[in-house]
């Protein structure tokens, strides 16, 4: 019984960095370029898709697999920066709802997209080479995978290293002072609009390595996949409370580890119903959020 | 009738309702998609009530329009006042759980879903008419209704909530009772929807109830103009419509189309296409019009 528990938490620990990661993306663009990117997990698994593409096409070479994972990624962030800028521009002020519907617009065309174009619209799996599964420590029912060491090992890294960039660096302050205050940032001679395209690059970058991190942990990826997370990182921000950085390190975590005991003694599909349950119960009780919101 | 413009008129008026479902909350800047939800639970429950229970279809849908707005209702407590994301969010969840629990539950088919629904009134034709009907009536009640409301306090009221949520509480707007309201028509109204909806294909699957549905809603109403309903009926039979005119192999991509458009439209002409100047306008011309007649 405590064995089994201990695995659920590993593989919730797994899961959540990865959520975690989604959401630091998520709060990035929330506070500098001011926009809900509600699509970004959609950008993240269009990249899992390009690695797979790329990975078949050379012969599962991961370095290039792994690379055109994170240049998709940063490109589609790139396109979609002047879009949001100029939704922006049309309403004469920052209206975070409009590009959150613009944001659902872009992940409408990339979910069918990739339901047309690619494997037809079945679900693609990457090779064993880059979604091991084979268990590198097993005790009694505990067994730990590859794929969950990297996945905890990179987003911790991730993480870290993101968080220096955000409290220890120059561009780090401008990020935060934008968050702060757009206004106050601009009179002390912050580009702003240089510094928002930064965002959407750093992002990007974040974006393609969650796609590997992905890959290596579920070992497949469906067109679905976006939605799904989609729901589940602005479930996590708005629980964590919208902008907060550290609220979504928590509650990334924890909400990944609920999932991965919920699944454990739950049957499958009723295992998503009630994580779904309790993120709800929370939204509706606390639609600010556990650790209040930064806008 | 022929079979494929009853389809064509039927599935508008759907669309058209379920635009206006999700146009009322908005009024209030609460993308409010539990809407789509509520369409599957009230679907199916009267389906069930149909085929297990026996029960005329008439009561069923009473039923699906009492459970939509007391499932919009009670939500509403919470979340009557909450910011768009966080409604937007509740939507979602409610969506997924909905169809986690339909997929689950063997007494309303599962993930097969419910077949062979009765013909109301016996024949198909009068089925088919019987279905019209109640759409038609449903669409002239509810235009009328939205028609009201744009023109009295109350829309003037959730005018001043979209444009400034402080300055429309220091005018003295209950805020929070008016999205309770607006929340509660919006599910009600989805709920009888979705009734309709299974009942014109006289069938119910979890695919009819997907977020590929909410997406053609927001691009109806985005494309069409959030500003007024009018935009929604302009927008719906062409958004149907004109896809069907292509060859197949184009209306697979119909979803990528839609997703195109809501984007343009979003970036070239926020207020979409019908706007609520263009509305004012042509109301004054035309009583403009029937002052020089009298």
């Amino acid at each position: 019984m405590m064995q089994e528990l201990i695995a659920q938490v590993v593989n919730g620990l797994s899961l959540g960095s990865i959520y975690v990661l989604l959401v630091t993306g998520f709060n990035l663009l929330l506070l500098v370029a001011m926009i809900i990117h509600f699509s970004y997990p959609q950008v993240v698994v269009f990249s899992m898709y390009v690695s797979w593409v790329v990975l078949r096409l050379t012969g599962d070479n991961l370095l290039l697999g792994v690379l055109a994972g994170v240049v998709s990624s940063v490109v589609i962030n790139l396109l979609s920066a002047p879009l949001f800028q100029k939704v922006m521009q049309k309403r004469g002020e920052v209206d975070i709802n409009a590009t959150m519907v613009l944001s659902m617009g872009i992940g409408m065309i990339i979910t069918d997209v990739l339901s047309h174009s690619f494997n037809e619209g079945l679900p693609v799996a990457f090779p064993d080479s880059l979604s091991s599964n084979t268990p590198i420590v097993r005790l009694g029912l505990i067994s730990i995978q590859t794929g969950q060491v990297w996945s905890l090992g990179v987003g911790i890294v991730a993480v870290a290293l993101f968080f220096l960039l955000l409290y220890r660096t120059r561009p780090g302050r401008a990020f935060r002072a934008i968050a702060e205050d757009p206004n106050g940032a601009r009179l002390v001679g912050i580009p702003l609009l240089r510094t928002g395209l930064y965002s959407y690059a750093l992002t990007g970058v974040l974006g393609g390595i969650i796609a590997v991190l992905l890959a290596m942990l579920l070992g497949s990826a469906t067109p679905g996949l976006g939605e799904q997370v989609a729901h589940k990182v602005l479930a996590v921000s708005i629980i964590a409370g919208l902008g907060n950085l550290v609220g979504g390190l928590v509650v990334g975590l924890l909400l990944g580890v609920l999932e991965a005991i919920v699944q454990g003694y739950v049957s499958g599909s009723w295992s998503n119903a009630i994580a779904f349950v309790i993120m709800l119960v929370v939204i509706l009780v606390r639609p600010k959020g556990l650790f209040g919101t930064r806008l | 009738m022929p079979l494929e413009l009853y389809y064509f008129l039927s599935i508008t008026a759907v669309n058209i309702l379920l635009s206006w479902a999700l146009y009322l909350p908005y009024r209030v800047a609460h993308l409010h998609f539990i809407t789509v939800a509520n369409m599957a639970i009230s679907g199916y429950a009267a389906a069930w009530l149909v085929m297990s229970l026996h029960v005329p279809f008439g009561w069923a849908l009473l039923a699906g329009f009492v459970l939509g707005g007391l499932i919009g209702w009670l939500v509403s407590l919470f979340i009557g006042d909450a910011p768009t994301f966080a409604v937007v969010i509740v939507g979602f969840t409610f969506i997924f759980i909905a169809r986690t629990v339909i997929e689950n539950t063997p007494a309303v088919g599962g993930s097969m879903g419910i077949f062979g629904l009765p013909n109301i009134g016996g024949s198909p034709e009068t089925h088919r008419a019987t279905i019209m009907a109640i759409l038609a009536a449903m669409l002239l009640l509810v235009g009328f209704l939205l028609h009201r409301f744009e023109h009295s306090r109350l829309g003037r009221a959730a005018s001043a909530i979209f444009v400034d949520k402080d300055l429309a509480a220091s005018l003295g707007v209950d805020i929070r009772g008016l999205g309770r309201l607006l929340q509660t028509v919006s599910c009600t109204i989805a709920g009888g929807t979705g009734v309709l909806y299974g009942f014109i294909y006289k069938s119910f699957h979890l695919d009819f109830f997907t977020f590929g549905l909410v997406g053609i809603a927001m691009t109806i109403i985005f494309v069409g103009g959030y500003s007024t309903p009018w935009g929604t009926v302009v927008l719906a039979p062409i958004l149907y419509g004109v896809p069907l005119l292509f060859p197949p192999a184009i209306q697979e991509w119909r979803i990528v189309i839609y997703g195109a458009a809501l984007v343009l439209v979003l970036v070239l002409k926020p207020e979409g296409f019908v706007t609520r100047r263009f509305v004012v306008s042509v109301e004054s011309f035309l009583s403009g019009a029937t002052r020089k007649k009298r």
